[in-house]
């Protein structure tokens, strides 16, 4: 789409102008888009690899999405106002099936588009160290429409990190928020059923 | 028929009784005050599904995918009148030129819409109907509703879809022999046709959701809100901070 393009090069021009004066660390546009293609390439090619073994695989692309994402920044993040109230001990134990159940269930989708090539068409940037990269993924066996794919890339810690990712227009970390503080406010905030729960869908998708 | 009709109409009854329990306050913060119906009536709409539903979706999945991509693009062909309509009332006029286009193509060279030409040829199908209209004008969608049979909206939507169905399909006006079954068929292979679509990815959130209201739910703002911004990434939307 031309907007996208026209908005990232005019968005480009005002940050080169403003880069003087940020105190927080930027990357220009560019590289946000050459993260997310370089990274969501591999991951792509990992998933496609007939290779690996089932168990080879999940190792490997664990530890591709926790290098590629903030898994815990992700799941404070889901627990929505539950965060404040619920122990240290709660949030750990959720973080921790947060992160089984994300790499279990992502790696069920991301598998659906493996044989797939992925496109960049263009890039935003919201913030000094907030950017979205928009992107389709194009399946070269099928006259469907390409899937419009955006990954919300931060980079104001060490090192970038994609922390959502929206298809067709709907963010991911936003409907897993809304899902779990739903679930948890139909259970008077019982974190560790949540924990379970994850923890039992988790397994599923393993299986 | 009427019997089971009696009992259906009984059972949604029952479920809008949610309405008289108080919504919790994560319902109210999602501006969804009717969350207890709500949740009643999906559960009843999945039952239903269930029961009368499913059975043929099936065989209609068992369809080869070349017949079910003819239904699909007739289906849409003539749905283009409507949307040529509400792009006009959303003063897009390229939109418009490009709907009446593909219209004359997929009618003609599509051999009356079972064929897409048009999209190989630069002119992708795209949606539009009077609930968007409403919300380009400055309607705010309202409350989220569940409703019976045909699933999440809000008032602004179904509003649309009334003055859609009833008011600018063109179809719907021109009367003749047995129309109203030409209608109610028509209706229900569209409905068939959206399931058909849909169906692996809503299984796919229904397996993996922790409340799969609530994600059903977020998943229709948020489709919804791209769909009247036409699918353009809108950079100052507010993303939370995390």
């Amino acid at each position: 789409m031309s907007t996208p393009f026209s908005l990232a090069r005019r968005t480009l021009l005002a940050t080169a102008l403003v880069v003087p004066f940020l105190t927080a660390p930027a990357l220009a546009a560019d590289p946000a888009e050459t993260f997310v293609s370089d990274n969501i390439q591999r991951g792509l090619a990992l998933l496609n690899n007939k290779t690996l073994t089932p168990a080879a695989k999940r190792d490997q692309f664990e530890q591709f999405l926790t290098g590629l994402t903030n898994l815990k920044r992700i799941a404070d993040f889901t627990l929505g106002q539950y965060r404040r109230s619920a122990s240290p001990a709660d949030v750990a134990g959720f973080e921790s099936a947060f992160q089984n159940y994300a790499v279990s269930v992502y790696q069920f989708y991301f598998s659906k588009y493996s044989g797939q090539t992925l496109k960049v068409t263009g890039s935003t940037q919201r913030a000094p160290t907030d950017y979205i990269v928009s992107t389709q993924l194009i399946d070269p066996a099928k006259s469907a429409p390409p899937l419009e794919v955006s990954f919300r890339v931060r980079t104001d810690g060490a090192k970038p990190v994609v922390t959502d990712v929206s298809v067709e227009g709907v963010w991911l970390s936003l409907q897993q928020r809304d899902q779990f503080v739903a679930f948890l406010g139909q259970n008077n905030g019982n974190v560790k059923l949540l924990i379970s729960h994850l923890s039992e869908l988790a397994k599923q998708f393993r299986s | 028929m009427r019997g089971f009709r009696a009992l259906l109409l009984g059972l949604y009854g029952l479920a809008l009784a949610g309405c008289a329990s108080t919504a919790s306050p994560e319902a109210l913060a999602a501006k969804d005050p009717y969350e207890p119906a709500n949740r009643n009536i999906m559960v009843l709409n999945q039952e239903v599904d269930r029961l009368v539903f499913i059975h043929t979706l099936e065989r209609y999945r068992a369809l080869p995918e070349f017949m079910r991509t003819d239904v699909h693009n007739l289906l849409r062909n003539l749905a283009l009148p409507t949307i040529f309509v509400n792009d006009l009332l959303q003063s897009k006029p390229g939109r418009a030129g490009r709907t009446v286009a593909r219209f004359v193509i997929n009618s003609s060279i599509g051999v009356g819409g079972l064929f897409d030409p048009a999209t190989p040829i630069g002119m992708p199908y795209h949606g539009e109907d009077f609930g968007q209209t409403l919300s380009v004008w400055g309607a705010g969608e309202g409350p989220f509703v569940m409703l019976p049979l045909l699933g999440p909206s809000n008032p602004r939507d179904t509003a649309g879809l009334m003055v859609d169905t009833f008011g600018i399909d063109t179809t719907n006006h021109i009367h003749f022999k047995q129309h109203f079954w030409w209608a109610a068929g028509r209706q229900y292979l569209n409905v068939l046709d959206l399931r058909s679509q849909t169906f692996d990815t809503l299984q796919g959130i229904e397996r993996s959701s922790v409340d799969y209201y609530a994600a059903l739910r977020n998943l229709y703002r948020q489709a919804r809100d791209n769909e009247i911004r036409d699918g353009v990434a809108n950079p100052a939307a507010e993303l939370p901070d995390f």
